[in-house]
This record gives C-alpha cells, sequence and structure tokens, in this order.
C-alpha cells in the first residue's frame, strides 16, 4: 500500500473515521459524551494515546514479534504495551501538570480498555503500514475519535431540552445518532480508498 | 525442538513485560517521590511528613483532624482550609466549592491539595486543637456512689489546650461482653492552665457501654485514648451576671470554669445551683463553697429534691427553678451556663426564660 | 421461625456489648422474631392496639420531661419518675434512628403495678411489638404493661 502518510492522516479524520465507520471504542464514546467538556478532555487523551502506541507497537511488532515468529501473541503483547504507556502518561502527567492530571482524571486509566486503540495497532498491522503511516494513521484515527465524541456530545447537549419518548432515552437516542452520524460520514468515503 | 520454542515465547512475553514494569516502578520511584516535607501550621507548628500523599491524610497522620465527611474524595467540600504557600495550582475538582473572593484568598481543599513541597497552611484553632492524647488512668475517686472523679496524666502530646467548659471523648476498649469499642464524650472538669492532666466527673448510666466501664473495669495506671477538645460551652467576656446551675455529673464544666476564672480574677456576680435528689449525691460542696472566698460575690446553692427527714439536711429543698428569683438581680443582664441531664436543660431553660432571661444568654453544651 | 439474614444482623445488633452492655435479650434463648410472635399473642387479646400503647407511654412521657428528673403524678393516678441521661439510644432495627437516654418509670397508684421503660421501647413496641427477651434488665411484661398505663 503507497498511500501518503498526509492523506492517511486526513483519511482516517474523515473517509474512514474509526468510531463511526468501524464503530470501535462505542463503550467510553457513549458514557462520556454527555458533557463536551469531559469528552474533550476524553478525546485528548485518547489522541495522545493513540499516536503514541502506534509508534511504540510498530517498533515492538517489526523488532520483536516478527523476528521471534510470534504473532499470535500479538493482542497480549500490544494491550501490556498500551496499559504500561497509560500508566507511564499517568505517573509524568500528575508530575508534571496537576491541572491536566484532574482534567483528564479517570479518562486517562480508562482508555487501557478503549477497544480503538487496540483496533488502530491491529489495522496498521494488518494494513501494513509503514512507521510514518502508522504514526499518521495513529494521530489521525485519534482525531477522528475526538470529533466524534465532541459532535455527539454537543448534540447531547442541546437534546437535553428537548422532548425524547422514554424507551429511547439514554444509550437508544445516542445509538440513533451516531447512526445518523456515521450515514453523513459515509458521504466523505468516496474521495480516498484507504482500506 | 517445540518446548523450546514455547519456552522462548513464553521468556520474551515475559521480558517485555518485566522491562515495562520495571519502567513503570522506576518512574514511580523517580517521579513520585518527594521527600520528607514540611507542612507549617498556622505558624505554630511545623510536622514532616511524606511527600505524595493529599494534605488531609497527611494531617490526620499527625493527629490533626481536619473535618471530612466524604473521606477525602472531594465530594463534600468540608476540608476547607488556607494554604498559604506550596499548594500548587488550584484543581478542577476545587473550583465549585468555592466563591472568587475565596479563591483569591488560597482556600483550598486539604483532601485535594498534595503534599509535593514544603508547604504553610492556616486551619482555624479549634481543629488545629483538636488532637488524640495517649493518656494513663492517675488517681481514680469516688464523689458519690455513682459520680467518680478521674485523673489523666497526659503523655504523647503531653500538653492539651482547651477553654474552660469544652469536653474530651473517651475511647472505652472491648471488655467483658461488650465486643465493641465505643467513644463517649465527657466534659472537662480541671482548669486549662493545668495542661499536662485532664480531670473528668463521670456519672454512671444504666446500660451505659463507656460509664460502666470507668466505672467497674478502669484502674489506675490504665493507658487511655482521649481525643479533644470540642465543644462551644465556654464563659463569654462580658460584665453580665452569671448563673450556674448543674445537677450530677454537670459540676466539671463549671468547675472548670470557676478555677479557669478564679485565676484570671472576675468580679462578676455568680450564683451556683446545684440540684440533687439526697444528701448522697452532694460532692465536692465545701469546695466549691470556697470559691466565695476568692470572688468578691459568689453564692454556692445546693438543693435538695428528695431529702430524707433522717438526713436532717438544712438547706434548701424542691427543685432549683423557685430559688431563682433571690439569685438575678437584672435577669436581662444575666448569662446563664447549664450542665447536666436533657430533662434539667429543659426545665431549668424554661425556669430561666420565665423569669426574663434572653434565651440567646442561656449557654449549655449540646453534647446530647 | 427462621431469621432472613437481615434480621440476623438485627439479631446479632441486640446481643450485649453492641448497643447497650447488656443487650436486648437478657438470658431469653429464642430468637427476637419468636419473642416478638410470643408476646403477639398476649398483646392481640388486649383491647387496646399497639400504636394506643405507645401513643400513651409518649403521653407520660411528655407530661413528665419537664418534671426536672423526679417524680410526678399524671392524671391523678399514674406516678412518672422520668430521668434523663446525656447521651443516646440506638435502636437495633435498621433505619430507626436515635433516641434521647432516659428511664420513664410509671407507677399505677390505683392497682400499684410499675413498669420501666426508655424512650427506645416506645419504638419497639410501636414499630416491631418487641418487648425484649426474658431476663432483661429493661423486659417489660405487656400485662403488666397494660394495666400499669390504662386501668
Amino acid at each position: 500500500m503507497e498511500i501518503s502518510p498526509w492523506v492517511l492522516f486526513w483519511a482516517s479524520i474523515f473517509t474512514s473515521n474509526i468510531l463511526l465507520t468501524n464503530f470501535l471504542g462505542m463503550c467510553s464514546y457513549l458514557s462520556v459524551s454527555r458533557e463536551v467538556e469531559s469528552s474533550f478532555g476524553l478525546g485528548t487523551a485518547v489522541f495522545f494515546v493513540t499516536t503514541a502506541t502506534t509508534a511504540i507497537n510498530w517498533a515492538v511488532y517489526h523488532l520483536i514479534i516478527l523476528p521471534a515468529d510470534i504473532v499470535y501473541l500479538q493482542y497480549i503483547i500490544f494491550i501490556i504495551v498500551i496499559a504500561a504507556f497509560v500508566q507511564l502518561t499517568e505517573i509524568i502527567v500528575e508530575r508534571f501538570s496537576p491541572v491536566l492530571y484532574y482534567t483528564l482524571g479517570i479518562f486517562l486509566p480508562l482508555i487501557t480498555v478503549n477497544c480503538a486503540i487496540l483496533g488502530i495497532s491491529l489495522f496498521m498491522i494488518i494494513r501494513d503500514y509503514s512507521f510514518i503511516q502508522s504514526v499518521a494513521f495513529g494521530a489521525g484515527s485519534g482525531l477522528g475519535w475526538l470529533l466524534a465524541i465532541m459532535l455527539l456530545a454537543g448534540i447531547r447537549t442541546r437534546l437535553r431540552e428537548k422532548f425524547i419518548p422514554t424507551g429511547l432515552q439514554g444509550a437508544g437516542m445516542s445509538l440513533l445518532i451516531t447512526g445518523i452520524m456515521a450515514l453523513a460520514f459515509i458521504g466523505f468515503s468516496g474521495i480516498v480508498n484507504v482500506q | 525442538m517445540n518446548y523450546l520454542k514455547i519456552i522462548n515465547e513464553i521468556l520474551i512475553l515475559a521480558g517485555i513485560s518485566g522491562v515495562l514494569s520495571t519502567l513503570i516502578v522506576v518512574a514511580k520511584a523517580i517521579l513520585q517521590n518527594y521527600g520528607d516535607c514540611e507542612i507549617d501550621i498556622n505558624g505554630k507548628r511545623k510536622v514532616t511528613v511524606k511527600g505524595g500523599s493529599s494534605l488531609l491524610t497527611s494531617l490526620a497522620e499527625e493527629s490533626i483532624f481536619v473535618p471530612s465527611a466524604c473521606g477525602g474524595r472531594g465530594s463534600c467540600g468540608a476540608c476547607k482550609c488556607t494554604v498559604i504557600e506550596g499548594g500548587g495550582p488550584i484543581l478542577p475538582t476545587e473550583k465549585p466549592f468555592f466563591t472568587a473572593k475565596e479563591l483569591a484568598e488560597n482556600n483550598r481543599l486539604a483532601c485535594q491539595v498534595k503534599v509535593k513541597n514544603n508547604i504553610k497552611i492556616e486551619i482555624p484553632e479549634e481543629i488545629f486543637n483538636i488532637r488524640k492524647f495517649k493518656s494513663k488512668v492517675a488517681k481514680i475517686e469516688d464523689y458519690t456512689y455513682d459520680i467518680k472523679g478521674l485523673t489523666f496524666d497526659l503523655i504523647s502530646p503531653s500538653e492539651i489546650d482547651f477553654k474552660a467548659g469544652q469536653y474530651v471523648q473517651l475511647r472505652s476498649p472491648k471488655y467483658a461482653k461488650v465486643r465493641e469499642s465505643v467513644t463517649r464524650a465527657y466534659s472537662i472538669s480541671s482548669k486549662p492552665s493545668l495542661k499536662n492532666q485532664l480531670q473528668l466527673i463521670i456519672r454512671r448510666v444504666p446500660e451505659g457501654i463507656c460509664t460502666s466501664w470507668v466505672h467497674d473495669f478502669l484502674k489506675e495506671g490504665q493507658d487511655v485514648e482521649i481525643t479533644g477538645p470540642y465543644g462551644d460551652f465556654f464563659i463569654r467576656d462580658t460584665k453580665a451576671d452569671i448563673i450556674f446551675v448543674a445537677g450530677g455529673s454537670g459540676k466539671a464544666p463549671i468547675k472548670s470554669m470557676l478555677e479557669d476564672l478564679a485565676e484570671k480574677g472576675c468580679d462578676r456576680k455568680m450564683s451556683y445551683f446545684f440540684g440533687a435528689r439526697t444528701t448522697k449525691d452532694l460532692y465536692l460542696t465545701e469546695y466549691i463553697e470556697s470559691f466565695s472566698k476568692v470572688f468578691p460575690d459568689f453564692t454556692y446553692y445546693p438543693v435538695l429534691s428528695h431529702a430524707e427527714p433522717e438526713e436532717n439536711w438544712q438547706g434548701k429543698t424542691g427543685f432549683v427553678m423557685p430559688y431563682f428569683p433571690e439569685a438575678i438581680r437584672d435577669p436581662k443582664n444575666t448569662e446563664a451556663y447549664l450542665c447536666g441531664s436533657p430533662g434539667m436543660i429543659a426545665a431549668v431553660t424554661k425556669g430561666l426564660k420565665d423569669l426574663g432571661v434572653p434565651e440567646d444568654k442561656i449557654y449549655y453544651d449540646s453534647f446530647a | 421461625m427462621k431469621l432472613s439474614p437481615n434480621d440476623k444482623i438485627i439479631q446479632d445488633k441486640m446481643k450485649p456489648g453492641i448497643l447497650t452492655a447488656d443487650g436486648f435479650l437478657g438470658t431469653d434463648k429464642r430468637n427476637f422474631r419468636d419473642i416478638i410472635a410470643e408476646d403477639m399473642k398476649v398483646t392481640s387479646t388486649f383491647e387496646r392496639s399497639l400504636e394506643d400503647i405507645s401513643r400513651r407511654m409518649e403521653y407520660l412521657m411528655e407530661k413528665s420531661f419537664l418534671s426536672y428528673d423526679s417524680s410526678i403524678v399524671v392524671d391523678g393516678k399514674y406516678e412518672v419518675e422520668y430521668n434523663s441521661y446525656r447521651g443516646v439510644l440506638l435502636s437495633p432495627f435498621p433505619k430507626a434512628g436515635r433516641f434521647g437516654k432516659a428511664t420513664i418509670k410509671v407507677t399505677n397508684m390505683k392497682n400499684h403495678f410499675s413498669v420501666m421503660w426508655t424512650p427506645l421501647h416506645v419504638h419497639f413496641i410501636r414499630d416491631y411489638g418487641f418487648f425484649e427477651g426474658k431476663g432483661s434488665k429493661f423486659r417489660i411484661e405487656p400485662e403488666i404493661l397494660y394495666k400499669a398505663i390504662f386501668d
């Protein structure tokens, strides 16, 4: 696959948004999208972690997993790397920026179990991206996730005063909106094909 | 061959985990180690704590108990204090609890401030004074058949600062059938200037866990845990006449107040009513009467409600209320300090109000 | 009667040394549900309900509270002695709250029946029909209570 990293970056934000085309990272997307402010906090944290972990995981995959021929262990190894990285980030942020630490709060450790992040690492392997491509893909997907959760949070804030049938309140309504948003994003998909 | 491969793979996986864990451990050791930090409290006391935990828990370890209802989760806002230096930036978790003015005055939540360097704080004097004391029973005296006077030597900390009239909490351990350790409040009967000792007067309460322990099990020389001082029952610094009313073990805070006033000097008119049932319930009578030599205008009125004829009681009988008029010169200019059972407080408060003593000048301990 | 898990917690709280020095069960070997059931057989023969009994107890307490810890005569035939103490009594039953510490001793001057209770017992009787276990210091015999405060 020879796609320019620049194209890949924009493509993973809009045309193949990780959340709206692959529906990955739904749990925190649905539960944290109540407020724009906390959505932004979580989205930023996701962006940061996806960018860094795709880079680390690319290196781990090509320098350790492939030579040792343990591809079947990649899921475990990727998860371990992500978890450890999140831990480290937490320690560093706490020391040097307590304000950011408290803004991110519980979201940082939550990221460990965000499937979008593992998904991005796995896509990068399946699609056989180069290192630069991987980083661009990771950063773009992270931004895409941030965009998606911000959009939903914005809509949900506006919906708060509107009448919603009892059966649709909460997750039901959020999933419907996500579906419509995904439809809208499909409109982009003809522009470039990165998959 | 296959075994080797499996072992090899396990080793690689273990190696990756090992390296990452080591990284985290090293990061924690370097980044989360703040060393020993010094907390300067009210400019009066300095404590050294290990950095890294919250101000609230660090202070609690030093036996300074800033009130907290939520246990340090930042949801109740009770642990407000002033951080003058070294608290770091205000956190989003704290902001909702403060007004703009309070924020400008460096108010913080003690549970959210992490001690990362030397820090200077201010907390209310009352909280600052509340400490946990290790003490030893120095003396147990029998005042009456159901009232004991106890003297404690304070061991660590060895001194207490309190206002006459305040109370402390005593912790009774598990004993005999009692399988729970309980804390109960008792007024201090010794004077504030006696800093290394505490005296309490404790009356046996039927079925009471703590008082039964004090009366039946506590021996001289035993170790006891005391926390305090608490309470806002103390003499107001005015020129008004004072009327004390006590019943049962209610003599304790008033004894402390009288001894304190005697040391400081006081020329206010004072009358002290002590209500009891029979002569068997009277105690410290001569000692209290001796205050009439210390103060220019002090009268002690022990009143017995159930004196038997054979007791040959010459003094006043019945309730204390009917004798108030002879002690009160000007009801508007009289402060009343009451200590006793809830029934007594209720009856006396009503009696005083009927005589015209303003309700806001009737003081009593509310630790019922 | 077998105790439910919630009842077991209550039963444990009634044992000596948990809420009061001697507990609420005395020397009684039965559990508190059985004690209540047994006493219910007696109280169901009364003309008045448990609510009436507890209201009557409250009435006598109210009349004597301001008596400053000594006995007074209420309605010309009940000698009531109200002794209050500093402190609180806690109920072993859930969500019942705190009660002031006091003992109320009522002697019926006509038939000379005499009972003693605490503010906690009014709640026990009204809400649960519980009169404490036999051998407990504060056990109230329902017939005696009934005769003392109504006759």
